[in-house]
């Protein structure tokens, strides 16, 4: 597509800290974050430049009095900077409108489906085997508890969340998979995952990023990811059984 | 002499053209000035001061919020205060603060800048101002409730807002105030744009209003078509907290996201309303210490217009998230708004190019909004990307990239004016020294306090939460953040010392201390209550230039500039010389040693300048002197 940055050239000035994306779909997000890098760094740095440059080559110094040509017009270099604008604008909507569609996609036939329900305050994981992960806020919750309600996943394999509220808005959002999506009444929100299988075993957390009351911020999960192997054994495991978690 | 005497005085009668007339009121002082007045100036006055005042007090809510986050785990607020006040603060900046400074610097300076006495309303004017007053009080008085004040965020979705999910008399409060602000902004808009329509001075055609104007004017339209919006959603709002309607209820049928698309439909021009004034403060600004014409300035105006028109149809990329959008639509609407602000940009910066730039402290606030508001709008442009957006909505990130946009950009360009501008409202200019501490110690200070909340957002730091985990690794950045918050609050206090000061015992400056080019500048300081006594022929957008610098006229571009060239050459072979073809510009009226027209001395002037440049339809000055 378009140039690659050498990777550690571009950790260093482009992911400011942002965790690398572990989903198939996330991969998309960090291209398109590679373009905009290239675009908006030079034209950002031409932008900048020029402003500095004119305030200071032509600054007017201690007691000097001069008045300038007073030039107003210049027609083709008005046209210069409004086509060229149009012209990266066009580019970065091709890519982005390509990115965008492979990342929105649902496949019609996902290896598992959850169902994602969140609430003041609170999150509850529903499996296919009726297995259920609920998790709410205690009375009186520390931000600093790790014994978060736990969404388990496998790796490698096509997973489609369901997303629902059972009151306000809330928003499922994990920062390791480049993503997140509203859960609001009265929409159904369904998205893909495709988990790296390099990062079995590993876990993310999650939080909830849409504002929706006192404790907003203590509605945050662990997402688990496991081996498809062990994540089916795991999950055989669990059936008919339910986990409750008291968040802090 | 004799030649002026033989003309017919009917010649010099002003014409009749005015909704308003001039009717001299008993001139009340002090408090009753300011309770009374129907003024234009006196009324933007208010707005200014009483939206700074606003300013200030959400401030202090932001520092507290900044205190609570300097450390993870922090319990120096309570959750439910944290919710208040971040609520308060992005409601008072967004409704109370920015909008009605902006509409503040409208009322003073556009009836002056087209030759107006006034508004086209003024009672209707003062009006608006008792409402926007009305709004800030009742909203302030929600944290004396004992339900506290609103804890859903300046955008207030439902159905948090609803009374099952918050019950209490501080939302109602919130509503109501903001939609006090909603109908004082459409009055103002109305009265605006009546008063550019049907007020303009004799001359003072469209393409001649200064940028300034322009983009009030602009803003007018914005705020009638989007304001509406807003109001009735407040309505339905009401209806449901209170006449057990279920417009946002989803347990009755209601569509929560119905809120956020009617909310938006009025928010995303509403941050226009917040940007175009400013813009048109910096260019303004940028064009006087330049001492140069606005680079491009129909250009300028034409991406102006098309700001606000795009503007109208980019809502829903606030709502990406949701799922409930045709993205492409939004996304190619949004980048396309990239374009008119990037002609923008390189205007004000060919308004610099080979200017004779001065740095003085309004164009350093303005240099400040340059490159703020720069990279305010390439993280808008990444925010306008969905694939980017899914990652960052809601997170640091998008606090950091709207304080570049509206602190960076609007706040910024905001206090160059005020530094711009004080001379003319007071008649006393502000201290360059402590004004360029003042701006240096805001620039540390802002970029310290926003720059790093992009990282933390891009590490995973969702908005509004009033407390985070020691483990998540935000806690430096958000101590650099908050230590930033404070470096930026105490910029305040130069520029506090330095209004008090020098209103205290400022030196008199003149009516025209920054050789400023539109026609504020040509009366007194401050003006007088009808504010002209004579106005200068307007021939141009910058008629105070073309008065004081009439050798130095906006040259010719294109087919014009060839077509005096050749003239010129031929006048040359011709043996006549260069001097007749370029004329126009010999006559101006009389000036003082300065420079600067002595106002009224001269008021038999107006209506001479044979201008070659530009038709002369701007002979007749209102209100000239008696010859």
């Amino acid at each position: 597509m378009w140039v690659p940055v050498p990777r550690p050239l571009l950790a260093l000035v482009v992911h400011w800290g942002s965790p690398n994306g572990v989903t198939e779909q996330s991969n998309q997000v960090y291209q398109l974050w590679n373009l905009v890098y290239w675009i908006s760094i030079p034209l950002g740095a031409i932008v900048i430049g020029l402003i500095v440059w004119c305030a200071f080559r032509y600054r007017e110094r201690r007691g000097e009095e001069r008045i300038p040509p007073q030039v107003q017009y210049h027609l083709p270099l008005e046209w210069f900077y409004t086509i060229v604008p149009l012209i990266l604008v066009s580019v970065l909507f091709y890519y982005t409108y390509k990115a965008e569609d492979k990342e929105d996609n649902v496949a019609p036939n996902p290896s598992l489906v959850v169902r994602v329900d969140a609430f003041q305050w609170g999150w509850r994981f529903s499996y296919p085997n009726g297995y259920q992960v609920l998790g709410s806020v205690s009375a009186e919750p520390s931000i600093n508890d790790t014994n978060l309600p736990v969404l388990t996943l496998p790796a490698g394999e096509t997973v489609q969340i369901n997303l629902f509220s059972d009151d306000v808005n809330h928003s499922f959002y994990v920062p390791a998979f480049l993503f997140k999506r509203d859960a609001i009444q009265g929409i159904n929100n369904s998205f893909d995952l495709n988990i790296d299988n390099s990062v079995a075993g590993q876990r993310f957390i999650g939080e909830c990023t849409q504002f929706c009351g006192t404790y907003h911020p203590f509605m945050r999960f662990w997402v688990q990811v496991m081996a498809k192997n062990q994540f089916n054994t795991w999950l055989a495991s669990r059936h008919g059984l339910s986990t409750n978690v008291s968040i802090g | 002499m004799t030649l002026l005497e033989e003309r017919p005085p009917e010649r010099y009668e002003a014409p009749e053209r005015r909704l308003t007339e001039v009717i001299p009121a008993p001139k009340n002082k002090g408090i009753l000035a300011y309770l009374t007045s129907t003024d234009h100036k006196q009324i933007g006055i208010n707005y200014m001061v009483t939206s700074f005042t606003m300013f200030l007090i959400a401030g202090a809510m932001a520092i507290l919020m900044r205190v609570q986050l300097a450390v993870p785990n922090n319990n120096f607020v309570s959750l439910t205060t944290y919710n208040e006040l971040f609520t308060i603060h992005g409601t008072i900046m967004l409704f109370l603060f920015l909008g009605p400074f902006a509409f503040g610097t409208a009322n003073y300076l556009v009836p002056i800048q087209v030759g107006a006495p006034d508004m086209a309303f003024p009672r209707f004017n003062a009006f608006s101002y008792w409402l926007f007053l009305g709004g800030c009080i009742t909203l302030l008085s929600s944290f004396l409730t004992s339900s506290g004040a609103a804890q859903w965020g300046w955008f207030a979705y439902a159905p948090l807002t609803e009374w099952i999910h918050s019950p209490g008399p501080g939302g109602d409060l919130w509503i109501v105030g903001v939609a006090l602000a909603a109908f004082s902004s459409m009055f103002t808009g109305i009265n605006l744009i009546t008063t550019v329509f049907c007020l303009r001075a004799p001359g003072m055609v469209m393409f001649r209003m200064p940028i300034f104007t322009w983009n009030q004017l602009v803003t007018a339209f914005l705020v009638l078509l989007a304001f509406p919006v807003l109001s009735a959603d407040l309505a339905l709002l009401w209806a449901d907290r209170h006449l057990g309607t279920n417009f946002f209820n989803p347990a009755r049928g209601g569509q929560p996201i119905l809120w956020q698309d009617l909310f938006w439909f009025f928010g995303h021009p509403e941050v226009y309303i917040l940007a175009l004034p400013f813009f048109g403060m910096a260019t303004e600004i940028i064009s006087t210490f330049s001492r140069k014409p606005v680079f491009g300035y129909k250009g300028m105006v034409f991406a102006t217009l098309s700001i606000g028109g795009l503007s109208m149809g980019v809502w829903a990329h606030h709502m990406y998230t949701t799922g409930a959008v045709l993205l492409p639509f939004f996304t190619i609407m949004t980048l396309l708004i990239s374009v008119p602000t990037g002609i923008k940009f390189f205007n004000w910066i060919g308004t610099m190019f080979r200017g004779s730039v001065r740095l003085d402290s309004p164009m350093l606030f303005c240099l400040g909004f340059l490159v703020c508001f720069l990279l305010g709008g390439f993280t808008g442009i990444m925010l306008a990307l969905p694939p980017l957006d899914f990652q960052l909505h809601d997170t640091y990130f998008v606090v950091a990239h709207f304080h570049y946009v509206l602190f960076g950009g609007s706040v910024f360009a905001a206090f160059g004016a005020i530094h711009y501008w004080f001379p003319k409202f007071t008649g006393k200019k502000l201290d360059e020294r402590l004004a360029k501490i003042t701006f240096v110690i805001m620039f540390i200070g802002f970029n310290l306090c926003f720059f790093p909340q992009h990282d933390l957002g891009l590490r995973g730091m969702q908005r509004r939460i009033a407390t985070y985990p020691s483990s998540a690794g935000w806690s430096f950045l958000n101590m650099i953040s908050s230590i930033g918050a404070f470096i930026l609050a105490f910029s305040m206090l130069p520029f506090l010392i330095n209004v008090w000061e020098t209103l205290r015992k400022g030196k008199k400056v003149g009516p025209n201390p920054w050789d400023g080019m539109t026609l504020e500048w040509v009366t007194e300081s401050p003006p007088i209550p009808h504010n002209f006594e004579f106005i200068p022929p307007i021939r141009s957008e910058r008629p105070v230039w073309d008065l004081n610098h009439p050798d130095h006229p906006t040259l010719p571009h294109g087919k014009h500039a060839r077509e005096m060239a050749r003239e010129r050459r031929e006048a040359a072979m011709a043996g006549v010389g260069a001097g007749g073809a370029l004329g126009g510009s010999a006559t101006g009226p009389a000036t003082d040693g300065d420079g600067h027209v002595n106002g009224h001395g001269n008021g038999d002037s107006p209506g001479d300048g044979n201008g070659s440049n530009t038709p002369g339809d701007g002979g007749d000055g209102f209100g000239g002197g008696s010859p």
